[in-house]
């Protein structure tokens, strides 16, 4: 059972926003489409949940079209970015309302008792009595998850929740989320967000989208670790992934990958593969280190540009011979603008993609134990 | 530029200027008092931050240090001098908001020659100061256009520039200068920002709640919360030496594992296991109160699915492959905590994990101090 999405295309005013859609989700995923601010991820979220409608296209829940349903006769819920509840009902009475007007009726002491079991699990049965006024964003946002989740809904759509909080929160709210989501035996969730650490920490499916097209679709692990675009790769990174422009060259019977004299790739095992005169090839930040971790390592000289504080870890923004880098390091501070450093390079965490349609060619990852 | 100190400065609201310094006696910071003795030094050319949520006080102080508020109690010095009687305007202080404060009609090459103008600089003085600061800004394509007409990031760097054109300021302070930023354009500021710092030797101070932004800009960072510092260090010595539970929770993501344990002769109990103690901590958790707080970050969490010597069992309940690596909870019998696993680690939900607190690692708080 689940939900099937067929050719849906959307435009607004004559721009395109979505463009042929098709995919399918099971029951008991957790479906995530990522992408950049702009790409119709809440415009697909919308049209899934029956919120909109596609100009073209079917939507399917169980194998029943529910294209032109109302949105009301569906067993659906969302949760939006900005944190919306009834500012003049107090938390008990926002969680409680949507549960008056189910098709099932529930009992008083049905409706008390799932109204109360719904808020201890967002740990908010402490403000039962408040008006979300008085709660903090944190607060509002789980009132607003505890008030879609209270309906027990088969399909949840989360869009972006954690976007307006702090990162603290973000930190905890996330590690809640999954708790609570992956204690969903029936239906799914799907979730919108432009954060890739979301996506990862969150998902079983992951959604790319890019110009209107679901780029990438697939298990988590298989779209970060196999990405078949440029764009996917890039962005389903954290941070985003180093990527620039090489030239096939031979020296001395091998075959490299090309940047700058001391950025280059060993590239002979894919020989035949490779016949242009240019690829792009991509990193990611946590395979440049500043320990040399083996004899494998390529070395490459570099001047820091910034080292940013993310979480735990420094974002080492450095450059190389005018190719702007980043390198993710564990722990903070020790670094500053101009400082020469050496980073070494993990050769087996290279991806390389075709210049001119960014389709992935190759890649020198091996592959993970998962 | 110039030294800048904060001496014992505590503020009210609701109460007139006392010239009694530390605390006068009829005083109880605990009442009505949002800045709560705050003595703090920022040397000359230094890059610093005071960082912490909303509601904690950095505004007043700001407001201090600018003249725009009298504090109740304290004195600001510049270069040893004090300086807490002088009007804004005395003061010298250049400031860059939150929303850049720019005259969106005139152009860029006006806006930034108006500090100039107004204190009656020579035309040519003007002109060589003002493409001396776009150069330095990455201004100088933008010079001739109207300000209304620049991106938000180019606009906040024309308020630095405002900041930075005049010689006679003792120092910069920054208030969230990032919010209103397009995230594309945001690390392009933030880069320019600490450059700029670093190569004028700027005193600058960066107000913001956003521990990223501080522990990015400055070399010194300020915590306050609730009116009070709670710790002043480099990004490192906060990430790895907090002086409070607080510090350790707050800043770094996932924050400090942090669990209450009681002394027993030689060992910490944490009711599941123990802790055995080597003679240095032992001796430094010599007190009457025998309730500890243990304090360990995920990333020094030594994980292995192998039993080893001075190794716990836990379960793992949780884990959040991140990419880079890999956000494990770990779980025995009530206790909780999470460290942090490589990318190509296996660890699946429901593994036994033998778990070890490197001591080198460990941090013990008692009564919110740091006690080793």
């Amino acid at each position: 059972m689940g939900i099937i999405v067929e050719h849906v295309s959307k435009s607004y005013e004559g721009t395109p926003i979505l463009s042929d859609i098709s995919l399918e989700i099971k029951d008991g995923e957790f479906v995530t489409f990522l992408a950049p601010t702009g790409e119709g991820k809440t415009t697909l979220l919308r049209i899934i949940a029956g919120v909109e409608t596609p100009d073209s296209g079917r939507i399917y829940y169980n194998d029943v079209d529910v294209t032109d349903w109302p949105v009301q006769k569906k067993n659906v819920a969302m949760v939006y970015q900005w944190f919306v509840n009834y500012p003049s009902l107090t938390v008990y009475e926002n969680i409680a309302t949507p549960l008056r007007v189910l098709k099932q009726k529930l009992s008083r002491s049905q409706l008390d008792q799932r109204v109360r079991e719904t808020a201890a699990l967002l740990k908010i049965d402490g403000l039962l009595d408040h008006h979300p006024s008085e709660l903090s964003g944190g607060q509002q946002q789980r009132l607003a998850i505890a008030r879609s989740l209270a309906k027990r809904a088969d399909y949840v759509f989360l869009d972006e929740p954690l976007t307006n909080l702090d990162y603290k929160l973000q930190e905890e709210l996330r590690a809640e989320l999954k708790n609570i989501f992956g204690q969903k035996a029936e239906g799914a969730v799907i979730f919108a967000t432009p954060q890739p650490i979301e996506a990862l920490a969150l998902s079983t499916q992951v959604g790319f989208l890019h110009n209107g097209r679901l780029l990438q679709f697939g298990p988590v692990d298989d779209v970060y670790h196999k990405p078949l675009y440029m764009e996917v790769g890039a962005y389903f990174s954290h941070p985003e992934m180093n990527i620039f422009k090489c030239a096939l060259t031979s020296e001395n019977g091998h075959q490299f990958l090309k940047a700058t004299d001391q950025l280059k790739l060993a590239v002979d095992a894919f020989q035949g593969l490779l016949t242009d005169s240019h690829y792009m090839v991509g990193i990611r930040a946590h395979a440049l280190s500043t320990e040399r971790e083996s004899e494998k390592m390529i070395p490459i000289k570099a001047t820091v540009e910034l080292g940013e504080v993310v979480g735990s870890d420094t974002e080492l923004h450095i450059d190389h011979q005018g190719i702007s880098l980043v390198s993710l390091l564990q722990g903070m501070g020790g670094y500053d603008i101009g400082q020469e450093i050496t980073v070494y390079l993990n050769p087996e965490r290279f991806f390389i993609f075709d210049e001119s349609s960014g389709k992935l060619v190759g890649q020198t990852h091996v592959e993970l134990n998962r | 530029m110039a030294t800048i100190e904060l001496k014992n400065i505590s503020h009210s609201y609701q109460m007139d200027r006392r010239e009694e310094i530390p605390i006068p006696q009829d005083c109880n910071l605990d009442q009505g008092f949002v800045i709560k003795d705050l003595s703090l030094t920022w040397e000359e050319g230094s890059a610093n931050a005071l960082l912490g949520p909303s509601g904690c006080g950095k505004t007043t102080i700001l407001n201090i240090i600018s003249g725009l508020l009298q504090p109740t109690i304290g004195q600001i010095l510049y270069d040893g001098k004090d300086v807490t009687a002088l009007s804004p305007e005395a003061r010298h202080i250049a400031q860059v908001f939150q929303f850049p404060v720019i005259y969106d009609t005139m152009t860029v090459y006006k806006n930034l020659s108006f500090p100039l103008r107004n204190a009656g600089v020579k035309k040519s003085e003007i002109k060589r100061k003002v493409q001396e600061v776009a150069e330095i800004l990455d201004l100088t394509h933008v010079l001739p256009m109207s300000a209304g007409k620049i991106s938000q990031a180019e606009k906040q760097k024309v308020s630095l520039g405002r900041g930075i054109i005049r010689d006679d300021n003792v120092a910069i302070l920054f208030d969230e200068p990032l919010t209103v930023i397009d995230p594309k354009e945001k690390y392009i500021l933030q880069r320019k920002i600490r450059e700029v710092q670093k190569n004028i030797k700027l005193t600058a101070i960066y107000v913001t709640h956003d521990q990223h932004e501080a522990l990015t800009f400055a070399d010194q960072v300020t915590v306050i919360k609730d009116g009070r510092m709670i710790q002043t260090g480099n990004p490192a010595q906060l990430h790895t030496d907090p002086q409070s539970p607080f510090i350790g929770y707050f800043i770094g993501s996932p924050g400090m594992n942090l669990l209450t344990c009681t002394l027993e002769e030689d060992v910490l109990d944490f009711g599941e296991f123990q802790w055995p103690l080597s003679p240095a901590i032992r001796q430094a958790l010599q007190t009457d109160d025998p309730e500890f707080q243990f304090g360990i970050r995920p990333e020094f969490v030594a994980l292995s699915h192998e039993k080893k010597a001075g190794t716990v069992p836990f379960e793992a309940t949780m884990v959040d492959n991140i990419g880079s690596y890999q956000v494990v909870t770990l779980s025995t019998n009530g206790i909780q905590i999470k460290g942090r696993a490589p990318e190509d680690m296996r660890i699946d939900v429901g593994n036994r994990l033998w778990v070890g607190f490197p001591e080198e690692s460990v941090r013990i708080f008692q009564n919110d101090k740091r006690v080793f």
